[in-house]
């Protein structure tokens, strides 16, 4: 037999069905007589693969099929068509099976029982687990010492503000130290502490082997916890690699900043010397951007270029970022299919 | 940190004794967070007393002015009713979550049920505890305390073991319609159980004897969504009046299958289900 992965996902497809209705009232009454529907293509045949202890960021627009994706991962939702397979396990027929080795996180829903405290939820998930005291009150501190859990306990979900919400429910996915984790936006509306703490949490699990699967719109997750990037549009998976590589790629210009004693008194001089590069004014008078490819032109050579001309004071270099890369696809530059 | 351990596939009776150790806890927990709020409780408690207590008197007012219905005395239906009563209110009491699939499904909160290990049908019935079915079980009881001294039925330690096995048995039908017919969630896309009201509101017919009604209605109430044998087959079995009394004593049976329709529609649909958003 052939070696498996962990995570295998084949020509899955997931289309869902919408009422097809004219605008306003008028249209609402037509519909109940002439029913007319169409299809959204939501995840449109993609093909996947995880590695166990492999972090991987899923990203990809609002509306690209990212939950969609997540929850037929988990189970949550059957497939129109295709195959998922985790451990082996089809999640939406195994699906209890499936839940013990798996945590999953919705930042925009909670899983906890919504009427109860904290505590009552967690405790139930433990006896759903099967988990030992010994084993659950371990893993309770040391969720604790992560996520400050202890102060949370006693209140009802209903009551916790959507910081205090997702550190309860990142501990109710977890109590039972699933080896594959599900994060589907786990930072979104968060505070910069929270998130920080989030993130810290979730690099843990990465670090400890946890298998992770991070849905996000938030750059900084990415950078910080994943090594393989997987971008998603229209239901299509436009790429999937190693981060740095898709930086050196579609990311390689960077932009150096300069100060200057004083302003050149046109940027012709600098240009000139930099055919490959583009120079522009900065904010100020006393500042100017050069904008180039390293590959092309070195950085020796545009700082040589930009002395020779005016008195540097001071200079910053902004490295590429992940964000742009997204953005590109985002923008429609790179289309579906038209990497990979 | 221990490791989740995946559980060997556990023999049919420890999973039965697990899922009900399960739905107790579930019920428990919810119970201890309903008792917080101590004013709710009894307002419920009276509520339910009261809309049941108005049937009563209804049937009151109709046998002021006739003596009996297709044989049947004040006595008779006074006790039909106090087996729904009484069943009405264990199924609330126990299964009211049946009740909250419309809005669990609709708007979403369903994604939540389907990553527990836990069945989703026995979590969303044991979602909620409703208290006012014990408005229920109270007025039940004490309406069958008083009709039993007026009817022809001798008590015996065995009639009494029948009865427990019947309002149980009655209570586990209900149960499962409700699920049946709530689960129709899957296919209505609101957050209103409208549909399975209705249902419950066509099963209340079954209140007064049944042979009162014309054959359509008679047997959707026996076959189709037996109601009847929540109220009047039971009743019969126990009076043994009636043409046919000896299918109160299916009721059992009819639980059974109550129970086994509403898992099928449930799990029908939840392959239909679509989350919400994407």
């Amino acid at each position: 037999m052939r070696c498996v992965s962990l995570i295998e996902v084949a020509q899955l497809r997931k289309v869902f069905r919408r009422a097809d209705k004219k605008p306003g009232l008028a249209g609402s009454v037509r519909h109940l007589v002439e029913r007319r529907f169409v299809d959204k293509v939501a995840v449109d045949d993609i093909d996947l693969r995880v590695e166990a202890g492999e972090a991987v960021a899923y990203v990809g627009p609002n509306g690209a099929g990212k939950s969609t994706t997540v929850k037929m991962l988990t189970g949550v939702l059957v497939p129109t068509s295709g195959t998922v397979h985790v451990e082996g396990r089809v999640p939406h027929k195994d699906r209890i099976a499936n839940a013990r080795r798996v945590g999953v996180v919705f930042g925009q829903r909670t899983q906890l029982w919504w009427d109860l405290p904290v505590r009552d939820s967690l405790e139930l998930l433990r006896d759903m687990h099967g988990l030992s005291d010994a084993d659950y009150r371990r893993n309770l501190e040391r969720l604790d010492a992560t996520l400050g859990l202890a102060e949370l306990l006693p209140v009802t979900a209903r009551k916790l503000s959507l910081g205090q919400r997702m550190r309860a429910d990142l501990a109710a996915a977890l109590v039972h130290t699933p080896p594959i984790v599900f994060l589907d936006e786990p930072t979104i509306g968060l505070d910069i502490a929270v998130k920080d703490r989030v993130r810290a949490f979730v690099r843990e699990l990465v670090a400890e082997g946890t298998t992770v699967m991070l849905t996000t719109h938030d750059l900084g997750d990415i950078e910080d916890i994943c090594r393989r990037l997987v971008i998603i549009d229209q239901g299509r998976i436009v790429y999937d690699g190693d981060i740095g590589t898709v930086v050196e790629t579609y990311a390689r210009e960077r932009t150096m900043h300069f100060s200057v004693a004083e302003a050149p008194a046109s940027l012709a001089g600098i240009a000139a010397r930099l055919p490959d590069a583009a120079v522009a004014e900065g904010p100020s008078d006393a500042q100017l951007d050069v904008t180039f490819d390293p590959a092309v032109v070195s950085s020796a050579r545009v700082l040589a270029a930009v002395q020779a001309e005016a008195d540097v004071v001071d200079l910053r270099i902004d490295e590429p970022a992940i964000e742009d890369v997204v953005r590109r696809v985002y923008a429609g530059e790179l289309g579906a299919g038209g990497m990979q | 940190m221990a490791s989740a351990q995946a559980v060997a596939a556990p023999g049919v009776l420890a999973r039965v004794r697990r899922n009900a150790w399960l739905y107790r806890r579930c019920l428990g927990a919810h119970l201890r967070s309903t008792l917080e709020y101590e004013a709710d409780f009894w307002i419920m408690s009276v509520s339910a007393v009261i809309a049941q207590g108005v049937g009563i008197v209804f049937l009151w007012a109709i046998f002021g002015s006739i003596p009996e219905i297709n044989g049947w005395t004040f006595w008779d239906v006074a006790m039909i009713y106090a087996l729904v009563v009484l069943s009405e209110g264990l199924s609330v009491l126990f299964a009211q979550g049946a009740w909250s699939m419309a809005f669990t499904v609709n708007l979403g909160g369903f994604d939540a049920l389907l990553l527990r290990p836990f069945s989703p049908v026995l979590q969303v019935l044991s979602s909620e505890i409703g208290m006012n079915g014990l408005g229920n079980v109270a007025l039940g009881g004490a309406l069958l305390g008083v009709s039993v001294a007026h009817v022809d039925v001798a008590w015996t330690p065995a009639t009494i073991a029948l009865f427990v096995v019947l309002v149980v048995s009655a209570a586990l039908v209900k149960v499962g319609l409700n699920t049946a017919t709530n689960a129709a969630a899957f296919w209505i896309k609101t957050p209103w159980s409208m549909f399975a009201f209705s249902m419950h509101t066509f099963g209340e017919l079954a209140r007064f004897p049944i042979t009162i009604y014309g054959i359509g209605v008679r047997l959707a109430l026996s076959v189709v969504l037996p109601y009847a044998f929540m109220s009047y087959f039971p009743a019969q079995a126990v009076l043994s009046t009636g043409t046919a009394h000896w299918l109160g004593f299916l009721t059992p049976l009819v639980a059974v299958w109550c129970l086994v329709l509403g898992a099928l529609v449930f799990r029908r649909g939840m392959l239909r289900y679509e989350s919400a958003g994407n």
